[in-house]
């Protein structure tokens, strides 16, 4: 029986709930278990043509030519769509947010970045001939050096692998090429710790393999407008997408969405709808787009590899006294959802710890391999299983009970947390507590005695000097401007400050939208006026 | 070209409309054929069917035991005098791949999978294939040698010798994904003792080579001597000679080369 305790969860949830134990039926499960469920893929329109991709067969190399002229002339081809028939066929997701530069092309044009990246795409009368005729194409490749490595491809001399990035990492607010997080002096820590403990942790990327394929319908409608029934967990987000490849406004767009049979984040990148609507457009006629399952597993993003490496001063009693963590994300050839995850991951350090001196560099790195994008706590999920190894590890190293080790080192209300805000509502030392009880794992009774709400603050509040790294701050260029930008930049910059880095205001959404005056920073926008 | 669907009433002119035509192929369960379609395989332009009832036709009375090609694993494990077998159809896919997957289907799964060949090759299965000139049984190791080239035949059904006693068949899949993973290494050995000496071994694995292969240097090693732990121990240090495994995403090479040894052990001193 799940048991919430109010006594520490006071404000948490709505005590008149009365939703457990009672059989509330999901809204969907009827349809579920009856099949009557509807998905994008339910939809058999009058006269609808079938669109495939050609795909890259080299991880990286220049496009010579494209020779299509027996493709063109394979039975049942309707339309052979090649990047330059892509209105903006450059893109990157969260432009909608401006965030980040357009890098990632809907169709290769010059050059690819990673193996089954798309080159060209061909609307046909059913998929088998679509197929046909993609066996027919023939591709010219000049294989260009590879990297798979987030460190190799740092290094000097590597392949640039995406030329709007050219050091193989994404740049934020313009100027830097990681996150960074500096609290303390975790050199001279860990100089001074009884024990130092080093470690590399490496993830693999993850695929989401849904039920249901990532693909897209879509369909001529009245009045020159689009009806797209689609798989896409991000319904709006993916119209605003499209409008903006497409170069239209988002309401020539009628997105059906719905069920989706299966996200987890594999379904936020807005693959395969441009090109559906694209087939569309220059057809006339309802095109299908669908992923088949090799695709989905091969091509279809995943949840980025990491590469972690913690080192971390622990003293004799037991007390973590500085960590310094260096991550890589791999965010595969282009940046989808990456650059956000290693925000997010930065945002993390140094985890549910109270740590006085805390080091952290977090790149988001570009490499041939297949794009990684959002997944179920990316970002944090791979750095937590990393810290929580290192904290069993610690435990181990000072001869202490892994449990008892992390209730004395667990942050409590009132303590400064490495991004200089307090620790509020924290209740990492109960649940330890909990999970040992209910395990039956014997912890000593100052640690049973052991609060989040006590001793928390004081000395341990306090934001400790912290040295400023000696490299030189590069200047900040003017802030690029995407071509999803309607209103002017009128830019008003601010003098840079030590952290966190400023960057200017972004255009409001709309001119006229109403200022609330208050500025706040946000690590994805950088300092923004509400 | 759009894909063509030609039915047939008997399996004989299916095998002429499968052996007059490259881009034909035969569908069974499906289980292969339309994956492939699927996955836009553009050698297959015309898909063959057979409602012949002496493909669905199980014969399992006798000492020696006769499968329909198109028998799917489903109602091997619903016979129970095919007991023997049941290990090997229970460990393909899971039940919708086992309601629809056939006995004649799985000597033409690549590896990862035809793991019930597996077992058909340690039991020196027959072949009966119909093709272009007539029907004719074929030694099922000859088969998978040529398999390649055997598209354009159509197998009829699958025969073998039940074994002696239950303790003479063994089988084991090793899978990293229960129960319905593809296969790591398939391991399959038949051992009729005689006189407490094992007489006439064979062992198959399958996913150790291109095709389902026999360990024959395992096999001498075991042939005439009785199975204790030293016998037992040289057909397990010599169950990697001959094989070429590849590596794939379930694993390596040199990973299959490394356990397979292992798994025989085990197989044939009966741990689990």
């Amino acid at each position: 029986m799940l048991e919430l305790r109010k006594d520490i969860f006071a404000d948490e949830r709505d005590d008149n709930l009365k939703e457990i134990g009672k059989g509330t039926q999901r809204q969907d499960m009827l349809g579920h278990v009856t099949g009557t469920s509807s998905y994008f893929n339910d939809h058999k329109l009058q006269g609808m043509l079938h669109l495939k991709v050609v795909r890259s067969t080299q991880a990286h190399a220049r496009i010579r030519r494209i020779d299509t002229t027996d493709a063109e002339r394979s039975a049942g081809v309707r339309r052979i769509i090649r990047g330059t028939d892509v209105p903006v066929n450059l893109n990157t997701l969260l432009s909608l947010i401006n965030f980040g530069k357009d890098d990632e092309p809907s169709l290769a044009v010059d050059k690819v970045r990673y193996k089954g990246e798309p080159i060209l795409a061909i609307v046909a009368d059913s998929e088998h001939e679509a197929f046909e005729a993609i066996a027919k194409v023939k591709v010219d490749y000049e294989p260009l050096p590879a990297v798979f490595d987030v460190e190799d491809a740092l290094k000097s001399g590597a392949p640039v692998v995406n030329e709007t990035y050219p050091k193989n990492t994404f740049i934020y607010h313009d100027v830097y090429d990681h996150q960074r997080l500096r609290f303390g002096d975790a050199d001279a820590a860990l100089a001074s710790a009884d024990h130092v403990l080093e470690q590399r942790y490496q993830m693999s990327p993850i695929e989401h393999a849904p039920t249901e394929t990532n693909g897209a319908i879509a369909a001529p409608d009245t009045n020159g407008r689009y009806v797209v029934y689609t798989s896409t967990q991000a319904l709006f987000f993916s119209v605003d997408t499209c409008a903006k490849i497409l170069d239209v406004p988002s309401n020539t767009f009628h997105f059906i969405g719905g069920t989706v049979g299966g996200g987890f984040g594999g379904k936020v990148d807005t693959l395969t709808e441009p090109l559906a609507i694209l087939g569309a457009m220059l057809t006339g006629r309802p095109v299908r787009y669908v992923f088949g399952r090799e695709e989905e597993m091969q091509y279809g993003p995943p949840r980025g590899a990491e590469r972690i490496y913690i080192k971390d001063g622990v003293m004799r009693d037991g007390r973590v006294v500085a960590r310094k963590i260096r991550a890589y994300f791999d965010s595969g050839a282009y940046t989808r959802l990456s650059s956000y995850a290693a925000v997010k991951c930065a945002a993390h350090l140094p985890g549910p710890y109270t740590i006085p001196n805390v080091y952290g560099d977090v790149y988001c790195v570009f490499t041939n391999r297949t794009p990684a994008t959002a997944m179920r706590g990316f970002g944090v999920t791979a750095m937590d299983f990393a810290i929580e190894c290192q904290m069993d590890k610690l435990a181990n190293l000072v001869g202490m009970d892994p449990m008892e080790f992390r209730i004395l080192n667990a942050y409590r209300d009132g303590d400064m947390k490495a991004h200089r805000r307090e620790a509020k509502n924290t209740a990492l030392i109960e649940c330890v507590q909990v999970a040992a009880e209910k395990a039956k794992w014997p912890i000593r009774d100052e640690f049973r005695r052991a609060s989040s709400r006590k001793d928390g603050g004081g000395s341990r509040a306090a934001i400790p000097p912290t040295p400023t790294d000696s490299r030189a701050r590069p200047a900040a260029p003017a802030q690029q401007r995407t071509s999803y930008d309607r209103a002017p930049v009128t830019a008003t910059r601010e003098p840079p400050r030590d952290p966190p880095p400023p960057a200017p205001p972004p255009p409001p959404p709309r001119p006229a939208a109403p200022s609330h005056g208050a500025t706040r920073f946000s690590s994805v926008f950088g300092t923004r006026r509400r | 070209m759009a894909v063509t669907v030609k039915t047939f009433v008997s399996a004989s002119e299916a095998a002429g409309a499968l052996s007059s035509d490259r881009t034909a192929r035969y569908l069974g369960g499906g289980t292969l054929v339309m994956r492939a379609l699927n996955e836009g395989d553009v050698s297959i332009s015309i898909v063959v069917r057979a409602q012949d009832q002496a493909l669905t036709r199980i014969d399992a009375s006798g000492p020696r035991i006769t499968l329909g090609a198109g028998v799917t694993f489903a109602r091997v494990l619903a016979e129970r005098d095919l007991a023997f077998l049941h290990a090997p159809a229970r460990s393909i896919g899971g039940p919708a791949v086992r309601n629809m997957g056939t006995v004649g289907g799985n000597l033409f799964a690549l590896s990862p999978y035809g793991d019930f060949t597996v077992a058909l090759l340690a039991l020196d299965a027959t072949v009966a294939v119909q093709g272009g000139f007539g029907a004719r049984d074929i030694p099922i190791e000859e088969f998978l040698q040529a398999r390649e080239r055997q598209t354009g035949t159509l197998v009829l059904s699958v025969s073998c010798t039940r074994p002696a006693n239950t303790e003479s068949f063994r089988y084991r899949k090793i899978a990293r994904i229960k129960p319905k993973g593809g296969s790591v290494i398939t391991l399959a050995a038949h051992l009729p003792l005689s006189g407490g000496r094992i007489a006439g071994a064979r062992i198959a694995l399958g996913s150790m080579a291109p095709t389902q292969i026999r360990a024959r240097a395992a096999e001498r090693a075991l042939e005439g001597r009785s199975l204790d732990a030293a016998t037992i121990a040289a057909a397990a240090s010599a169950a990697t000679e001959g094989t070429s495994p590849s590596d794939n995403a379930l694993g390596s090479a040199w990973y299959r080369r490394e356990i397979v040894g292992v798994h025989l052990r085990r197989l044939l001193s009966g741990q689990e």
